[in-house]
């Protein structure tokens, strides 16, 4: 290639420690056009956003997750490696944008000085510049500059400076790549690797000798090393007696002994006095108060949660109320207009209503996320998760789950020990995620009277659902220390976590991950529902001819012997026809399974729908309750309370029966979304087979050992 | 005064500090290593989490929490 001339569209690799402000300064560079994605392969989330540069044609920047060094301990780490050292993949970036926390570039600068000698055109960018002043930290730019040989770049990305001037620099760069190249590099390969070197440099894809020696220690989970070569290279690192363990080690002591003059000249601390961090420390992290102030904080969460979430939650159902309620009047009466308003309008409605509440549980986990305290979590309970099997970064997953199984469940990459990562992704769906709000909300109402304490302060029904949270704890924790006796100990553990300092949070992350969050549940949830809506209202509306009309004809005796008024008529004649239909006929065919629950068939309709997505629920219930009769289709509510068993009389939600669906939803696995994490996660079949044998054991179990102490 | 020995950080109580001299398990120094942890940096132990187990430490000026297998295999003097 040559000078000046770009390749289509140049891909930018952001690399960096974890805590370096990497995510911080992706979003500062991109905004909100983000597409999140999976690396090939893998599923490591994969954020790439599109960089527009003057002269240049648009430019890919892809985020890769935060790493230490190019030895790496966990699957994050891993995938960078794996990117890196494969010229060849579709990832493999044109230039690296590398992060460094501009306080901490006493250890930064080793994954730097590792990319540095794979002869990556590299911009080093000194991020977290507005703490400088706080931190009493002087640096020498100009210094570092001559000393690294690369362009450096200082930024705050907190605060939106210096971002112009990198966007240049990363133009530059894309233009001319050869005049940043390095002179020498930071490590020569030790007298130990030279052997194994000598006789894999030629058989090995590699672009220069550090590339050769970092094949040599990875080749054997390398995805793009053929077989043909990982065999090689084992027999030569067997035969020259390379110490995979001992190299690593020895050059990472020499690349500290080469870059440590290098910062220490540049870079001036003032004195090692206490910082606030710390001094916060001590309360948060106080070996009392820290789980104390971690009880109130969730508590405090969710409270907040339902406050903060009733008015916007009404806004939207008044709205759809009146769309449905226009619809219905404007469209001519026949089938289109049921399927509208009975299906798509009321199934979409049962679900966006609950956008407020996911929303504001994703802006609290963001914002613990950013100030640095699910660190702090992890620390506070890493020897109790020890005992359940866990890791302490399992609390992190565990938090997550209130909001959404799928992130949290790829939020375990980080544990490097595979069999308390399994734990942790098994047992985290038993967290009540946001999904699970819409079902508790209704059925609470039926389980619990609405009674109230000090002044309106403690609900009756506030209790009974932290209860249904702290329920699902509990099942989680429970069930992760059977799986430790079940499942054979495997690898290495480990807990070594850094506590970042605190730090406000940055708004606009948090926006951007309440907006990217939101807008795929409503896009993904969205498109399930409306789908199952959609077969749903067929189902229900239409049956087999014969069946359909010998439903009419009782229905029509009923109403001429029981003189029934008209509104009345049109009642009988909807209950009949949709206990004909298809969707009833599967609802009686399953009723005998579920009748020990005290579910009825209608019931098992919503079950049954449930399994694809657990907030179908609701919208199912909206369906099938409005589905032939005209009047307000929103008030899901009120219509379950007006239900009777045809048989007794008896309201059909009572006590029992909600208190039996509740510990049902509590506890099943009802999500084909996190079903595919898990196997995605897991590589295998066998793990969410498991899973899903196992959740809704215990759901059918307890339900029905709740329903028959309360019936 | 007596040549000063060098122990494990796992033997210290909350609030005693040394100099990292070496580890002793290789199979954590690499991880180690790589989060920062090296020989000549001060090490000094804060406090112990609740439950037991784990620690909260200050290494060079950064805040680290640490099993006690993690501790165990840094000898400090």
């Amino acid at each position: 290639m040559h000078p000046g001339e770009v390749v289509a569209t140049p891909v930018v690799g952001l690399v960096g420690n974890p805590n370096s402000g990497k995510s911080s300064l992706f979003n500062q560079l991109t905004g909100l056009r983000q597409r999140i994605g999976n690396f090939p392969g893998v599923t490591v989330e994969k954020k790439a956003g599109m960089l527009e540069l003057e002269g240049l044609p648009t430019v890919e920047l892809v985020d890769f997750p935060g790493a230490y060094s190019c030895y790496p301990t966990s699957l994050d780490e891993r995938l960078v490696v794996q990117e890196l050292t494969n010229p060849e993949g579709d990832l493999f970036p044109d230039a690296i944008v590398y992060v460094a926390d501009i306080t901490k570039l006493d250890k930064h600068l080793l994954l730097f000085t590792q990319l540095r000698d794979l002869d990556l055109p590299m911009i080093l960018v000194l991020n977290m510049a507005d703490l400088m002043e706080a931190d009493g930290l002087t640096v020498d730019v100009e210094e570092l500059r001559h000393s690294l040989g690369v362009p450096i770049v200082t930024v705050s990305s907190r605060q939106g400076r210096g971002i112009a001037e990198l966007r240049d620099t990363i133009g530059r760069l894309l233009r001319d790549p050869d005049a940043f190249r390095p002179e020498h590099p930071f490590y020569e390969p030790g007298a130990s690797a030279r052997d194994v070197l000598g006789e894999l440099r030629r058989e090995l894809p590699a672009r220069n000798d550090y590339h050769a020696l970092l094949l040599t220690h990875h080749a054997p989970w390398l995805k793009h090393i053929p077989e043909r070569t990982r065999h090689k290279v084992q027999q030569a690192r067997v035969h020259h007696g390379f110490h995979s363990l001992r190299a690593q080690v020895e050059e990472t002591m020499a690349r500290y002994d080469t870059f440590e003059p290098i910062v220490h000249h540049a870079v001036h601390h003032r004195g090692e006095e206490e910082t606030l961090s710390e001094r916060i420390d001590r309360v948060v992290t106080h070996p009392v108060a820290g789980p104390f102030i971690f009880v109130v904080l969730m508590l405090l969460l969710f409270q907040a949660l339902f406050a903060w979430a009733s008015i916007p939650m009404d806004l939207i159902e008044l709205t759809f109320g009146t769309l449905g309620e226009s619809v219905r009047a404007t469209l001519p009466e026949g089938w289109f207009a049921d399927l509208l308003v009975d299906g798509i309008i009321a199934g979409l409605g049962g679900v966006l209503v609950f956008v407020p509440q996911i929303a504001i549980l994703f802006f609290f986990i963001a914002i613990l996320e950013e100030v640095g305290y699910l660190a702090r979590a992890a620390y506070l309970f890493d020897s109790l998760m020890q005992r359940f099997g866990l890791n302490g970064r399992s609390v992190v997953a565990l938090i997550s789950g209130h909001a959404c199984a799928i992130p949290a469940i790829m939020s375990t990459r980080t544990i490097a020990n595979w069999k308390e990562r399994l734990l942790t992704i098994l047992v985290t769906p038993l967290t009540s995620c946001s999904a699970r709000i819409p079902v508790y909300v209704i059925l609470i109402s039926f389980a619990v009277p609405q009674v109230a304490y000090f002044n309106g302060l403690i609900g009756l029904q506030g209790l009974a659902f932290a209860g249904l949270y702290f329920l699902g704890i509990l099942g989680a924790m429970l069930s992760a220390v059977a799986f430790k006796f079940l499942l054979k100990a495997s690898d290495r553990s480990f807990l070594m976590l850094e506590l970042p300092e605190y730090r406000m949070p940055v708004w606009r992350n948090v926006f951007t991950t309440v907006y990217q969050k939101s807008k795929t549940f409503v896009l993904e949830a969205g498109r399930i529902i409306l789908i199952i809506s959609i077969i749903l209202w067929a189902a229900s509306t239409y049956g087999p001819s014969d069946r359909m009309r010998e439903a009419e004809l009782r229905a029509g005796s009923q109403v001429e012997t029981e003189q029934l008024t008209q509104e009345e008529a049109a009642d009988v004649l909807a209950s009949e026809r949709l206990e004909a239909s298809y969707a009833g006929q599967l609802g009686k065919f399953i009723e005998p399974v579920i009748r020990p629950l005290g579910y009825d068939w209608k019931i098992g309709i919503a079950l049954l729908t449930s399994f694809a997505a657990r907030e179908v629920f609701v919208g199912t219930m909206a369906t099938i309750y409005s589905v032939g009769s005209s009047d307000d289709e929103f008030r899901i509510r009120e219509r379950l309370a007006e239900e009777r068993n045809p048989a007794t009389g008896a309201p059909v939600y009572n006590r029992a029966t909600a208190w039996s669906l509740l510990i049902f939803y509590v506890f099943a696995m009802m999500c084909m979304s996190t079903l595919a994490v898990t196997r995605r996660e897991t590589h295998s079949w066998k793990w969410p087979a498991v899973q899903f044998v196992f959740m809704t054991a215990i759901a059918y179990v307890g339900a029905m050992v709740v329903y028959q102490l309360l019936s | 005064m007596p040549f000063p020995r060098s122990v494990a950080a796992s033997a210290f109580t909350v609030g005693q500090s040394g100099t990292i001299e070496r580890f002793t398990n290789e199979g954590l120094e690499g991880k180690l290593l790589d989060i920062g942890v090296r020989p000549g940096a001060r090490l000094r132990l804060i406090r112990k989490a609740p439950f037991g187990g784990s620690w909260y430490v200050k290494i060079g000026r950064q805040c680290l929490a640490l099993r006690k297998n993690e501790l165990a295999c840094i000898l400090v003097k």
